[in-house]
């Protein structure tokens, strides 16, 4: 386990200032942890692969385009009848199912890889900094790998706004 | 009542607190209010039972009127639908402060309207065990769903609708789920911990919901113009005059939005009183729902009047007929019924001191409920009942199975709501609690 420091605020303000003086001291990799998405959060440079959330949504939503065409075209040239004047491979009566499938798998797709990615994400904080957040309290965490006593010192005079340091 | 902009006094954590009222507090009210629900739906579905034991016989259903009060009941419910998971996406987009109290209840409102609404054409089919013929699953006698059928688009548009809608709704819970699962005791405990499936609020599960939650505003937007469309398209894509008509997926939409707006002052009128939620659920958000609601009466009233107006100005045909007899015939005072609860009712609007009263804004939700109702049962009804053959000509009369029906939808509604206050958080702690602390850091630049 990683030498780190765990610090709770009570006020999210109060988390957000310790992180920029963290970041003066040149303390980069601290994480939050809080009860929701105060502007702290921004603070620590935005980690996790959010970014392929869209990707997901896009390849997903594609899927589900070529999957509703090929429902539509294979089983009514199955069946291969005239329906209201329509041929069986009729594209504009087919385009309603095709977008509805789109956004069906788009959305589905990307609350599963919101969910996996978070639950992959949230490892990278150590587990009893995610415990201590309650609605009022908010986590920070600083690693102190390879950290000299006067840059501990400095971390410890950054967060000394903490309302409780664990050690 | 408290201004929106004026930031809530007490500390964050109250915030959890008071929020979580609807689950940690149940009221005479809502032991009243349930048992009405639970009794209405007991009734509904004594009802039912009656049309699986009797059949469709047992309803005013007849050649040529074969859509009647369940069709109703379903196209005003998908209505309902609508308009909550668009307010909560739009009002998302568009960063509103609004959407911390409001948006909660109305994506719920939107699940359970739209879990209500799919009953209702299982239960007109009759023979409702036959209800999975319409799914697209290999089977023996070789048959699949029409794929150019506007009923089964509607199939694939409902169901689409409801997964991502729920997914949208099940997702923006998760912190506050998160936040209960830490607060609760005993048996519910795990059960919150499991439904919160591990969100901590680490700083990359922020990252990541703050990415995903535009991508699922971005998807329920288009769907939930697409499914209200699609529902039209059951009616405009015949030939019957005043269902011919390609005003028709506006028109819906726009009808849609304006019940679900009724709807959502409706519950959260009821939430606020119910649970001393006047700090956050303000007067300001009833004046913004108030002036949608007002600009959402102006466009129906418009439709309403370019729908006579074309019909008219065709001359000599089935529609101007059939538009005619609308306005003067068997259903005329339900017609103006309509025009009295959609059209003047919320032209109270324009007044602030009533945008901002409650009691007054909940009389125009319920005269707006009323009169959506009763629109989509004149427009279902007074087509089928006066079309182009005069010798068919006939008119409908619900039976009181079929109102009982309607009634158990209403109930039904009603108790998946109030269940679903008291077992998921009826705000989001997580927004109030980031909006609570913008405010008051933007009373402190000040």
């Amino acid at each position: 386990m990683s030498d780190e420091l765990i610090a709770v605020f009570a006020d999210p303000d109060a988390a957000s200032h310790a992180l920029t003086a963290l970041a003066g001291e040149g303390v980069t990799r601290t994480r939050i942890a809080s009860p929701a998405p105060f502007p702290a959060v921004e603070e620590t440079g935005r980690p996790g692969p959010w970014r392929v959330l869209g990707w997901v949504a896009l390849v997903a939503g594609l899927t589900g385009l070529a999957c509703a065409m090929a429902l539509e075209v294979v089983t009514s040239k199955s069946m291969g009848q005239i329906v209201g004047g329509k041929p069986p491979v009729s594209w504009t009566a087919f385009g309603v199912v095709m977008f509805e499938m789109t956004m069906l798998f788009a959305g589905i797709a990307t609350f599963i890889a919101t969910i996996v990615l978070a639950a992959i994400t949230r490892r990278q904080v150590a587990r009893r900094a995610r415990d201590a957040v309650t609605s009022e309290r908010i986590v920070v965490t600083i690693p102190l790998d390879g950290t000299n006593a006067d840059h501990r010192e400095a971390i410890t005079r950054c967060v000394s706004a903490a309302v409780e340091v664990l050690p | 009542m408290t201004p929106i902009s004026q930031p809530v006094s007490q500390p964050i954590s109250q915030i959890e607190t008071d929020t979580l009222q609807t689950i940690s507090r149940t009221t005479w009210r809502y032991w009243l209010g349930l048992a009405i629900a639970v009794g209405l739906t007991a009734i509904g579905g004594w009802c039912w039972s009656q049309m699986l034991r009797h059949g469709l016989g047992v309803s005013g259903l007849n050649a040529p009127v074969m859509w009647g009060v369940m069709i109703t009941t379903f196209v005003f419910f998908i209505g309902v639908s609508h308009s909550g998971t668009l307010v909560s996406a739009i009002l998302f987009f568009t960063r509103s402060p609004l959407r911390a109290a409001i948006g909660r209840s109305a994506e719920g409102m939107t699940v359970i309207a739209i879990l209500t609404a799919g009953l209702y054409p299982i239960i007109h089919i009759g023979r409702s065990w036959m209800f999975f013929f319409v799914l697209p699953y290999p089977n023996q006698r070789g048959l699949w769903p029409n794929f150019r059928s506007p009923l089964t688009w509607d199939v694939f548009a409902i169901c689409s609708y409801v997964t991502v809608s729920a997914l949208f709704l099940y997702m923006g819970m998760l912190p506050d789920l998160a936040l209960l699962a830490r607060r609760v005791t005993g048996w519910r405990k795990p059960v919150y911990r499991i439904l919160s499936l591990g969100f901590a609020g680490t700083d990359g599960e922020w990252c990541l919901f703050e990415k995903a939650y535009p991508i699922f505003a971005g998807i329920v937007i288009p769907l939930a113009v697409s499914v209200h469309s699609v529902v039209s398209w059951d009616f405009a894509m015949t030939v019957m005059p005043g269902w011919h008509s390609a005003i028709f997926p506006p028109y819906f939409v726009a009808g849609a939005i304006f019940s679900g707006l009724a709807m959502a002052i409706l519950l959260l009128g009821g939430l606020r009183r119910g649970y001393h939620l006047e700090r956050y659920i303000k007067a300001d958000h009833f004046d913004l729902l108030a002036k949608l609601l007002l600009a959402m009466s102006i466009v129906m009233t418009f439709v309403y009047a370019t729908e006579f107006y074309v019909a008219f100005y065709r001359g000599g045909s089935t529609e101007a007929e059939l538009f005619r007899w609308r306005a003067t015939g068997s259903y005329a005072p339900l017609f103006w019924l309509v025009v009295a609860c959609n059209t003047v009712a919320p032209l109270a609007c324009f007044w602030k001191r009533v945008r901002r009263s409650l009691p007054a804004m909940i009389v125009i939700a319920v005269l707006v409920t009323v009169g959506m109702w009763f629109e989509r049962f004149v427009f279902i009804v007074t087509t089928l009942a006066h079309s182009f053959d005069p010798a068919a000509w006939r008119t409908y009369k619900p039976t009181l199975i079929e109102l009982g029906v309607c009634l158990g939808g209403f109930g039904w509604f009603l108790m998946l709501f109030l269940l679903f206050i008291k077992v998921f958080p009826a705000m989001s702690i997580a927004e109030t609690m980031q909006g609570q602390h913008a405010a008051t850091r933007e009373g402190a630049d000040e």
